[in-house]
């Protein structure tokens, strides 16, 4: 094997390989021998069969297999005597090859540049703590309690209002027929909740019971079932029963309906509950400020391949949601080159800083053991109560899913290492402080509605750092894991604005399961559309 | 070694008819070691005819032609005796110094 021509340009370095014709005749002869030992040709015992008989009939096939191997052999075996470090697969061309001639290859290959790690020691880094304030913990107590709703009968004769539950019977026809699952008995129909076809509540408003009102109603044109988008439809209802909601108080009771000992153990739950969450918020902002402070500290070339893989990841995540109209607006206001400029950078870091921390992993040998991978996936089957079965089942079956998670867990236990060696210091800091966002200086109250639009982007961005590490050299597949941890972190987001409530609300929570992870919870995406069905008038 | 034949010449077309295929088994590539050639070749055909046919087809020289009658094996079809057809092998020694790829267009 000869190796000529290298040509270094930047992180680009190229050189041409040349493998002798001899060489590669004689590993095809070996390779046939072999594959003649199991091979049946008619006429012959296996492994009897003469070696131009089995040239002739496989050769072909095994010089493709062989030159393959040969390929990937000479230019390992290169990388190593130049010691190079690959940042992706290197690219390969095949200049020339014929029978019985030499073979000669082009490689062109990105490599990693030489990291000097700084001295983590003189990290000065601040850890924002927060304790749970009293409030919170009556706001998710209260939330407790509305979930647990009852309703009462109404006691006196008066017309139903919003916010009423009416209990009626009902039967639906079209053209003065009725038709299939058109008719219910009994039903509590919470007025104003929206869970019938649009219309069909609002008319009810002001029946008294024993009422008979006749409601028309158009189905609308997206209705799921195609035989009823779209056509007029009355119900004859009658109405049987005024019901309105009541919300229990807070107290032993309470506790007790939810499956708790006293009230104190629940509040002690949802401390605890909260607390947690602070905590994991409070490392995110540790680790972000590390992450901060490591970019700040690095300045490497970064291979530009990388680079540009990491920002068409980028870019194509804010096409989708241009195209789903749920830009950012500071975003939405840029035009593309600032875009173009800001996302830029943001790649860059990213790739500077999973090259820096897998580099330190490395260094220092740090691995994602079993264990480690076992907890998460713990972890995320504890996410999605009720389902816990259906996530171990995932995760047994699709050992791929399990490799998505080495990556953020090889990323948290590198920062780990480095914030041990890094100072630290405490602070503590009201919750609010904590749960702003940095980059919108004015804490926003998180309503769910405003965190939906917002959950991609920002997040993303906050996101950003946190994924750096899966961006790990030569990994192609960094790029699916990637949706993860932004997602998680949105998750947090509408968490925290409404702590607890995942516990509270199953139906809610389950709602949101699908939309983190599409694949695990089917139980949850049918328990989902289920909901959907009900709403047909 | 050499054997006189009684010399026959057979026609182009006969000649393609009398060589119908090389034998390509394991005890036929053994014989390639004594400069030897099998083929399978009509039951009526002769040794003379065998060596024009070879001769003509592959361009070379046959000092000697052995042949040997196949006979078919009876088979059960159904509960029923069936018998195989017999077939003719002809091994042909080639001059010195000559081969046949029989490898080549099967």
């Amino acid at each position: 094997m000869q190796i000529t021509d290298s040509t270094i340009d930047g992180l680009r370095h190229a050189f041409k390989i040349v493998l002798p014709a001899a060489d590669i005749e004689a590993r095809v002869e070996a390779r046939l021998k072999e594959i003649g030992q199991t091979m049946r040709l008619p006429g012959f015992r296996p492994g009897k069969a003469p070696l131009p008989l089995l040239k002739k009939r496989y050769g072909q096939a095994v010089m493709g297999e062989v030159l393959e191997k040969a390929v990937q052999e000479s230019t390992a075996q290169a990388l190593k005597e130049k010691e190079l470090k690959p940042a992706l697969q290197p690219e390969i061309e095949v200049d020339s090859f014929g029978e019985g001639e030499d073979l000669a290859l082009s490689v062109a290959v990105e490599v990693i540049p030489d990291i000097a790690p700084m001295d983590f020691a003189t990290l000065k880094l601040t850890r924002q703590r927060a304790d749970v304030p009293q409030e919170r913990i009556d706001e998710a107590l209260g939330r407790i309690a509305e979930s647990r709703q009852d309703s009462a009968p109404v006691e006196e004769d008066r017309p139903a209002a919003e916010g009423d539950i009416v209990v009626i019977d009902f039967v639906g026809k079209l053209d003065g027929e009725p038709f299939e699952g058109g008719s219910g008995e009994g039903v509590s129909l919470e007025l104003g909740g929206g869970r019938f076809i649009p219309g069909f509540e609002e008319q009810l408003i002001g029946a008294k019971v024993g009422d008979a009102p006749v409601v028309t109603v158009t189905f609308p044109e997206d209705y799921q079932a195609t035989h009823l988008a779209g056509r007029e439809a009355t119900f004859e209802v009658s109405v049987k029963e005024l019901r309105q909601p009541t919300t229990p108080a807070v107290d032993d009771a309470l506790a007790e309906a939810v499956g708790m000992e006293s009230l104190e153990k629940l509040t002690e739950m949802v401390r605890g509950r909260l607390q947690e969450e602070f905590d994991e918020l409070s490392r995110e902002r540790l680790k972000r400020s590390l992450l901060d402070a490591l970019a700040e500290a690095h300045d490497f070339p970064v291979p530009p391949t990388l680079l540009e893989n990491e920002f068409k990841g980028i870019w194509s995540q804010l096409e989708e949601a241009r195209k789903n109209d749920q830009l950012e607006p500071e975003d939405a206001a840029k035009s593309d080159e600032e875009l173009e400029a800001e996302y830029r950078g943001i790649a860059e870091r990213r790739v500077r800083l999973g090259l820096l921390l897998a580099e330190v992993g490395q260094k220092h040998k740090i691995q994602v053991t079993n264990e480690d991978l076992n907890r998460a996936v713990v972890r995320e089957a504890m996410r999605y109560p009720g389902q816990e079965q259906a996530v171990f089942q995932y995760f047994q079956n699709n050992q791929d899913a399990v490799n998505h998670l080495r990556a953020p867990l090889f990323e948290d236990k590198v920062v780990d290492y480095i914030l041990e060696l890094a100072e630290v210091s405490e602070e503590t800091v009201s919750v609010d402080e904590l749960t702003a966002d940095p980059e919108e200086a004015p804490a926003k109250p998180a309503t769910k509605k405003k965190a939906a639009p917002k959950k991609k982007a920002p997040a993303k961005k906050k996101a950003a750092e946190v994924e750096a590490g899966e961006a790990e050299a030569g990994e192609p597949e960094g790029e699916a894991t990637e949706a993860k941890p932004a997602k998680a972190a949105s998750k947090k987001k509408v968490d925290d604005a409404e702590p607890a409530e995942a516990e509270a609300k199953p139906a809610a929570a389950k709602k949101k399961a699908p939309a983190k992870k599409k694949a695990v919870p089917k139980a949850a995406d049918s328990a989902d559309s289920g909901e959907a069905d009900t709403s047909e008038g | 070694m050499s054997r006189k034949y009684q010399a026959v010449t057979v026609g182009p077309e006969r000649a393609y008819d009398i060589v119908r295929a090389p034998v390509i088994t394991e005890k036929g590539t053994l014989l390639g070691e004594f400069n030897q050639v099998v083929f399978r070749v009509p039951l009526e055909a002769t040794k003379p005819e065998v060596k024009s046919a070879v001769e003509q087809v592959f361009g070379v020289q046959v000092t000697a032609v052995n042949t040997l009658r196949q006979k078919g094996k009876v088979k059960r079809f159904r509960g029923r005796l069936g018998r195989r057809s017999d077939t003719k092998k002809a091994i042909v020694t080639l001059a010195e110094g000559q081969s046949i790829d029989v490898t080549t267009g099967i």
